[in-house]
């Protein structure tokens, strides 16, 4: 169980995040919701311990241990897996590199490549292509892809679904529920409500940098008008 | 004003082959870990004292080339793990202290070994010269060549079919990333340092061989790095394959055609491409 407890985070001078708690559970897709600019990037670059921001007070436990003091691939290690906003992938390596750089292809346990494969057709056929010839969905793809490489059992995303056309969003939809039905947590940043809703068990809803409000996602689907005046561009 | 001949043709590919082997050790590093490393020259000439010293006391070159490039790779990781893990992220302060630490290492060179010109000792089978395209020419100077063309091919299959040169390259592309993915890249980027250090200290084995070694050469091979890295584009082994060609053809071209514009002939072109190609010619923004 990943849990965040008052954490305030800064860039420079500015503070960031002012108190956010939150948790995700094992097995659960939880949805963080909010406008741009209100923290949610920031919240998760707080989590993997990414040299920016400065997280200076509260904490962020996974199983019990403390993350913050970790550097960003200690936080890997422990099975959190990260697929950025903007899916930075890595143009000089081929779809095949972005998932071996991490295991070697001996290993057979866990995810491998060819599970991978299996699992989005369309890299398979661009197996040998650069993280920079491939489309927006094949990118999101192989980020998704890549991050389940470490074998995670939380993977935090960070607006998969921006930039896709809306068949694609459905795709990468129907793989979070699948993914998600695994066992596998996962902490989804979105800016859509409503294709949270379509994967999500849990919404929170991000505020200038403060959890401004909480609920089930059934809830959120029998009555959304208490969300909408945090979401919608005023 | 001379023509060029076949000679001189020759003289220019092995001096770019020599260069390739330094040059591809400043830009692995340059690119890597955005270090430009002005010690990068003195390791080439502390690697060649280094050679000269084991070769001349066992007789024996290779085993020279050898203890070389481990010391220079020892170098290498208390430059970087010693003094540059201080000033991460301050480019400018690494400059500087990688200019400091040349100075120092000059200096050392000079109570170790003095001021006096030395050159590594070939083996016996690389001595003499051999016909080639009709001319005499000396078989040292092939083996500099093909030496070249191995290092470029070993380079070229350990960043492309290794693992170790996937983690390489991802992590020229976005180190954060990488680190991200549970690499610790601190551990890639301290054997690409040593790597890159190695290389200069094979390159002044081999170059102490037939340019000799001598108090400032550190400098020269520092600025004719500099040039290729620049033209080439940083951390591009293609690149810098490609700029220690043009510098190397050049640096012959112009000191027999226009001796007394040795230099512009250089970096006069180096200018100019990167008037129209400031990442260098295979450079990439990042």
């Amino acid at each position: 169980m990943l849990e965040i407890k008052d954490v305030q985070s800064f860039y420079g001078e500015a503070l960031v995040l002012n108190g956010v708690t939150m948790n995700v559970k094992p097995g659960e897709v939880v949805a963080l919701l909010g406008r741009n600019g209100m923290g949610k990037t920031t919240l998760i670059r707080s989590i993997m311990c990414l040299a920016q921001p400065q997280v200076r007070a509260g904490s962020i436990k996974w199983n019990g241990e403390e993350l913050l003091g970790l550097k960003p691939h200690g936080v890997a290690q422990r099975k959190i897996a990260l697929v950025p906003q903007g899916r930075r992938l890595f143009p000089s390596l081929t779809v095949t590199e972005h998932l071996t750089m991490i295991k070697p292809t001996s290993v057979k346990e866990g995810w491998t490549a060819e599970k991978i494969f299996d699992m989005f057709p369309r890299l398979a056929e661009r197996r040998s292509h650069r993280g920079n010839q491939l489309s927006g969905g094949e990118r999101q793809m192989l980020a998704v892809g890549r991050a389940l490489m470490i074998d995670p059992e939380v993977v935090l995303m960070d607006e998969p679904s921006e930039g896709l056309a809306p068949v694609m969003v459905q795709h990468l939809e129907t793989i979070i529920a699948e993914l998600g039905k695994t066992g596998l947590g996962i902490l989804l940043v979105e800016q859509n409500l409503y294709s949270a809703l379509a994967v999500c068990d849990r919404v929170y809803v991000m505020e200038t940098g403060r959890i401004v409000h909480e609920a089930s996602a059934a809830e959120v689907r029998t009555d959304h008008s208490s969300l909408m005046k945090y979401l919608v561009v005023q | 004003m001379g023509g060029l001949n076949l000679i001189q043709l020759l003289n220019g590919l092995t001096f770019a082959s020599l260069l390739f082997i330094v040059a591809s050790g400043f830009t692995l590093i340059f690119g890597l870990l955005r270090i430009v490393n002005l010690a990068h020259g003195a390791l080439y000439l502390f690697g060649g004292y280094i050679g000269y010293t084991v070769a001349g006391s066992t007789g024996n070159f290779f085993l020279g080339v050898l203890a070389s490039m481990l010391c220079v790779a020892l170098m290498g990781l208390l430059l970087d793990e010693g003094l540059l893990r201080f000033v991460r992220g301050f480019d400018l302060r690494q400059v500087l202290l990688t200019l400091g630490v040349a100075f120092v290492l000059n200096d050392l060179a000079l109570v170790l070994w003095g001021g006096d010109t030395f050159s590594v000792p070939i083996p016996e089978m690389l001595r003499g010269a051999t016909t080639i395209g009709g001319v005499f020419y000396p078989k040292y100077r092939i083996f500099v060549l093909l030496l070249g063309v191995a290092v470029f091919a070993a380079l070229w299959l350990m960043l492309n079919r290794t693992r170790l040169g996937a983690l390489i390259r991802a992590g020229v592309d976005d180190a954060e990333m990488v680190e991200a993915m549970g690499i610790n890249i601190r551990r890639v980027f301290l054997a690409t340092f040593m790597l890159g250090a190695s290389l200069a200290g094979l390159g002044g084995v081999v170059g102490g061989a037939f340019l000799t070694l001598y108090p400032t050469a550190d400098s020269e091979i520092l600025v004719f790095s500099l040039a290729v890295v620049i033209i080439g584009g940083r951390g591009s082994l293609v690149g810098a394959a490609v700029g220690s060609l043009l510098v190397g053809l050049l640096n012959t071209i112009g000191q027999v055609m226009f001796p007394e514009l040795a230099y512009f002939v250089i970096f006069g072109p180096m200018a100019a491409i990167l008037a129209f190609r400031p990442l260098g010619l295979f450079g990439r923004a990042v």
